[in-house]
This record gives structure tokens, sequence and C-alpha cells, in this order.
């Protein structure tokens, strides 16, 4: 399937190797990636809770782009720019007013009006079921050997559920579904669903650092090798502030972090070049050494 | 039907907490609250909880079912049943058990009467007619003046359980139910007092409020509203406030977040020299993306337009998010006609 790709702000900066990974691995799964050039930032929870007209009119203008481009399908490899796009996109699909003054506006400036023809579906969901399933378990050849990986979801790609609507979001499956088909072990623990801080971990490091500790504590203690998020902004979080936690707590946790389509690369063979561990702060070298044991 | 179910129960004098197991006969029609009064009725009187209307509106009986806040009697049990679940009762979090599911809501009142629950309208003599007001007028505040204070909301913030001081979903929910009254007068008061370091900018938008919310108010989106009725109104103090204005420039000078400057323009530049060891240990890794030349997006003239052209349009602070309620409430009732 052909799908507009919207890579978002972190994939393009400090996580560069999410782009990478995503771009080496979606031939693989049957996915054809049209990346999208002329698009912005889509304001994070920021410009929406500071401008909010204008986070309308930021979404509304990446969709119009991604609906240019003929596809049915925006993608995307952010939880933040998931529900972001979701909830502008109901919002423009379900009223007509709002959607004739919004693309009058795009119009204005000089970009394509939007008709409310494209659907934003995050990675995960492309494959954790259906045809994207079915190839993920061809394409994850070199297995994980029985690696046992912590999902963690992240908040905005569960909640909230009415926007989001992929699975539960207090008993998701789609992060277990996919350890498995790639040949780990899922471990279960209860902040798997919580938040890992990261949107105030500037204004409040203190109250953001209380959140993180819930999912790298609980994961080290229920016995797992890595973590994976399909959120960047939660690998930053979780990866680059752990060293922070450790100094707060005098703790050593060392828990290495991985994309979604890292973790998928690992088992489906992808080089370093496109994987790019070096980019990580936790070192990723002990889960690879595991996978890579005779 | 015959109904099983876990009660976490605990015993306040004693100090002892313990999972009892449940099996009562109950009406098919049951729902969690019938089932609680069948117990206690028939098997166990000691069994504490809260309740009264038994009809979604007093919010007395906020209780969690396998781990999520609900309120006991909107959940139908039938269905629980015929799955062949057993499903595991305990009292809500972020506020202190005081016996079995009755939590102490002390905290809960505090942080709603700071936020001055009620109208200031500024007038001192009362006029001969009342004030009249449109429905339109009224809508901004629609969703807000359901919340039945059953703390559903509270139980499961997960900034609240790593500051318990933070205000919280429903007291910010109320502030908003004030700030956006068309009767009110006294707005930027209000909000000044809002942006308080445990107010508006302590949020982490789980949105495990909306998530858990069973009157439709979702608090996130009202703590939004405050925060963008703060920025209108120049209260941009708090680290919060910088953050999303940071957000907002990047947008229409290079389109991409110009993540590497948000640091300083978030926590000004002095605290940001104090993390300087921490940036370099990103920076080894490639997580400091050089500012110069910065990533400027295609056709980032369009954004700039854009932002121009929607702040000639009058949508400015809470406007912007309330113009989408209307399409959002098509979700759970996609027959209804065009009423707001």
């Amino acid at each position: 399937m052909r799908v507009a790709y919207y890579k978002g702000c972190l994939a393009s900066l400090s996580a560069k190797e999410l782009d990478t990974s995503t771009q080496a691995l979606a031939p693989k799964l049957g996915i054809e990636l049209d990346e999208l050039e002329a698009v912005t930032c889509c304001g994070a929870g920021d410009i929406h809770e500071a401008e909010p007209d204008y986070y309308l009119h930021l979404n509304a203008r990446i969709l119009a782009y991604a609906e240019a481009t003929g596809a049915n399908t925006l993608m995307t490899i952010c939880n933040v720019c998931t529900l972001n796009l979701r909830q502008a996109n109901f919002q423009l699909q379900n009223d007509d007013a709002l959607r004739e003054r919004v693309s009058d506006n795009l119009e204005t400036v000089g970009a394509p009006r939007y008709s409310g023809g494209v659907e934003v579906k995050h990675l995960l969901w492309l494959i954790a079921d259906g045809d994207g399933y079915e190839r993920l378990k061809e394409v994850a050849h070199k297995g994980l050997k029985g690696l046992r990986v912590a999902p963690f979801y992240g908040c905005q790609i569960l909640r909230p559920s009415k926007l989001l609507g992929f699975e539960d979001p207090d008993r998701p499956w789609s992060l277990e579904a996919i350890i498995e088909a790639c040949g780990g072990e899922p471990i279960d623990y209860p902040a798997k669903i919580k938040c890992c801080g990261f949107p105030i971990i500037q204004a409040r490091e203190e109250v953001a650092l209380g959140e993180l500790i819930q999912p790298i504590e609980q994961s080290i203690e229920a016995g797992a090798d890595v973590m994976v998020t399909p959120c960047p902004l939660c690998h930053l979080s979780l990866d680059a502030w752990q060293q922070k936690l450790e100094a707060s707590t005098g703790k050593r946790y060392q828990m290495p972090i991985l994309h979604l389509s890292q973790l998928i690369g690992v088992a489906a063979g992808l080089e370093e070049s496109e994987l790019q561990f070096k980019r990580h702060v936790v070192p990723v070298t002990p889960v690879l050494e595991k996978v890579e044991a005779p | 039907m015959d109904v099983a179910l876990k009660i976490w129960r605990f015993d306040p004098e004693t100090g002892e907490r313990a999972l009892k197991h449940y099996n009562v006969e109950a009406p098919e029609w049951a729902c969690l609250l019938d089932v609680l009064d069948i117990v206690k009725d028939q098997v166990d009187g000691t069994l504490g909880f809260r309740k009264s209307c038994r009809m979604m509106i007093c919010g007395s009986c906020g209780m969690r079912m396998d781990g999520r806040a609900i309120l006991a009697c909107k959940e139908r049990m039938k269905p629980i049943v015929e799955r062949g679940h057993v499903p595991v009762i305990s009292a809500m979090g972020n506020m202190p058990v005081l016996k079995d599911l009755v939590v102490d809501m002390t905290p809960f009142w505090t942080k709603i009467r700071r936020m001055k629950p009620w109208l200031d309208t500024g007038y001192e003599e009362i006029p001969e007619r009342e004030f009249r007001h449109t429905q339109e007028e009224m809508n901004p505040i629609h969703k807000e003046s359901l919340c039945i204070m059953c703390g559903c909301c509270v139980s499961e913030c997960n900034s609240m359980e790593s500051d318990p001081e933070f205000f919280g979903p429903a007291a910010l929910a109320k502030g908003f139910r004030f700030v956006g009254d068309p009767r009110e007068r006294a707005q930027v008061e209000r909000l000044e007092s809002y942006n308080d370091e445990h107010g508006i900018w302590d949020c982490t938008r789980c949105y495990f409020c909306n998530e858990r919310c069973p009157k439709g108010v979702d608090p996130r989106d009202a703590i939004a509203k405050l925060g963008a009725e703060s920025i209108k109104e120049g209260i941009d103090r708090d680290l919060g406030a910088k953050h999303a204005k940071w957000f907002v420039h990047s947008a229409k000078t290079t389109g991409w977040l110009r993540e590497t400057e948000l640091v300083p323009k978030t926590q000004g530049v002095v605290s940001a020299i104090k993390q300087t060891k921490f940036a370099i240990s990103l920076a080894k890794h490639g997580k400091v993306p050089p500012p110069v030349p910065p990533h400027v997006a295609d056709r980032v003239q369009e954004a700039r337009g854009l932002h121009e052209l929607v702040h000639s349009q009058g949508r400015a602070g809470a406007a912007g998010i309330v113009q989408g309620e209307k399409a959002l409430s098509r979700i759970e009732h996609p027959s209804d006609g065009d009423g707001a």
C-alpha cells in the first residue's frame, strides 16, 4: 500500500534514527512511503494549547498535502502527531462550515484545500493486524531469540480512545503481538499505558521524573531486557532522561529503549547504518549481543 | 443471574487490607451499585461504599473496576457475567482510602474551593431585570457544566500521582466553567490564580481524565482552554506557557520545531547553562541538532501566512477549541442533527 508519510519534528532532528529505520523497514512490509515535504510541525500539545485555531490550520495543511498525494492514508510514527492529526481530521470531516473556512484560509495562502479524504494511522496500527501483520511475520526472519521486551505505549496512541480507537486503551495488545511475531517475549507491567512525563519535562522536571520512574523501574522488576515504544517523545524521555533519573535516585538502570521500527528492524536484519543505535544515550549493545548470540 | 466479584476491603481500625471474593444472585438489569447493595444486604453489612442518586448525577459512587475509575451506577453487570469475567472492585486512586471503597475527598474539595467556584459578575447592586444570555453564549462552557464532581478523573491523573498538590482535572475544569462564563467579570484574576506552580501547566497531557470522565466533560480540553485564554491575555510567565509559545514561534518562522533552542526559550539562558553537562551527554549521541542552519520546511511562507490570517479572524483563545466540539460530539452521537 502507498501512504503519505509524515515523519514529524523529532524524526527529522534528535531522533533521526526513527526515520532511517522506518524508511528501511517500510518497503519490506509492503508500505510505499510518499514523504510529505511541504509540511510543518503538528504543534504537539503546545500549539493546541497556546493558539488552538492555528493548531487546526497547521494540521489541516498537513492533511491537505497528504490528500494531494492521492493516498488514502497518512502514516505517522509519533503518538503526539497521531492524536493531533486525528483530532483535527475529525473536526474537519464532521463540520462542513469549519472545513470550508479552514480550506478557504489554506487556499488564500497558496496551500491545497482539504476535502476530508484522508485517514491518519500510526505505523503500529498498519502492522499490528491484517496484511501488515502477515508480512511482518515473514520479514522478521532473524527473530529476537526470546528477548524479553517491555512494551511502552505512551499516552496519545491510546487516549482519548474516542479519537484513537484502534484498541482497548486499558488492555492494548498491538505491541505485544508485534513483539511475539518478531520472536520476542512480551513483558507485562502496569505502567505500560501511563505517561512518560515528556510534555512537562522542561517546565516541571521533577513532576515529569516522578512519572518516568514508573515504567523504568517496573519493566526492570518484571525482568525486561529492553523497552520498545511507538513514540519518539517517549523514547527521548525514557532514553535521554534516564540518566537524570539515575542521578536523582542513585540507582543504575541502563535500560535500553528501542523505537518500534528499530525492534522490528533488528528482527528483520537491518544494518546499523539504518538502525543507528549509536544515536541512543543508553547503550543497546547488550540487546544486540543477546540477539546475535549463537 | 449469578454475579461473582472481588472487592479490595480495607479496615481502618486494624489497617488490614484483603481481596475478598463474593457470589450473589442479582437481577439481569443490575448495575455494579445494585450488586454492592446486595452484598451489603445479604453477605456483609460492614462493606463500605458511597451512593446516593443511582442515576449518574450525584457523583457519589466513584470507584475502580479492574483498575479503571467508574461510576458504580453506570456499569451494567450482565455483559460482564456473560463473559465469565470476575471484576476486581477497589477504591479510587490519588485519594487516601478511609474504608473499603470510600476515599477521603478532602483534598479534592480543597482544590475545587481553590478555584473560587462561584460567579464574579462585578455588579454590586442587583439590577431590576434579569440578564439574558443566548444558548450560543453559554455553549463554550456546556461540557464543563456537566461535571458531577465524582473524582473519576482525579483518580487516574498521572501528574497528581507525581505532584499531589497539582490542582488536577476536576478543579481546573471547574475553573474554565467560570472563566468561560459570559456573565463572569474576573477572568484575568482567575487566570492569574490558575497559573500557579501546581496549576494549568502542571498537566502532563496523559488524557486519562478524558478517558475516564463518565459525563463527557473532557477535563484535559478544559485545561487546554485555560492555557489558550492565559496566552491570549498575555499571562505567559510559566515555563509551560513559554514552552508552548516557542512551538508557535517555530511553526511560523521555520515550520519545524526549533528543538535545540527550546530549552533556553523555556527555562531561560541561566538555567539552560546549568544543563550544559546534560546537553553535552546528549550532543554526543546527536540529540542536540545544531540550530544553524535551521531546518526550514518547504513553502514555510504558507505557515506564516496562516498565522497572520487566523489572528485576524477572532478565534483566539479557547474559542479555537470550542469551535471543534460540535464535530467531536458526533463521535458519540453520530445521528444528531445540527444542534450544538
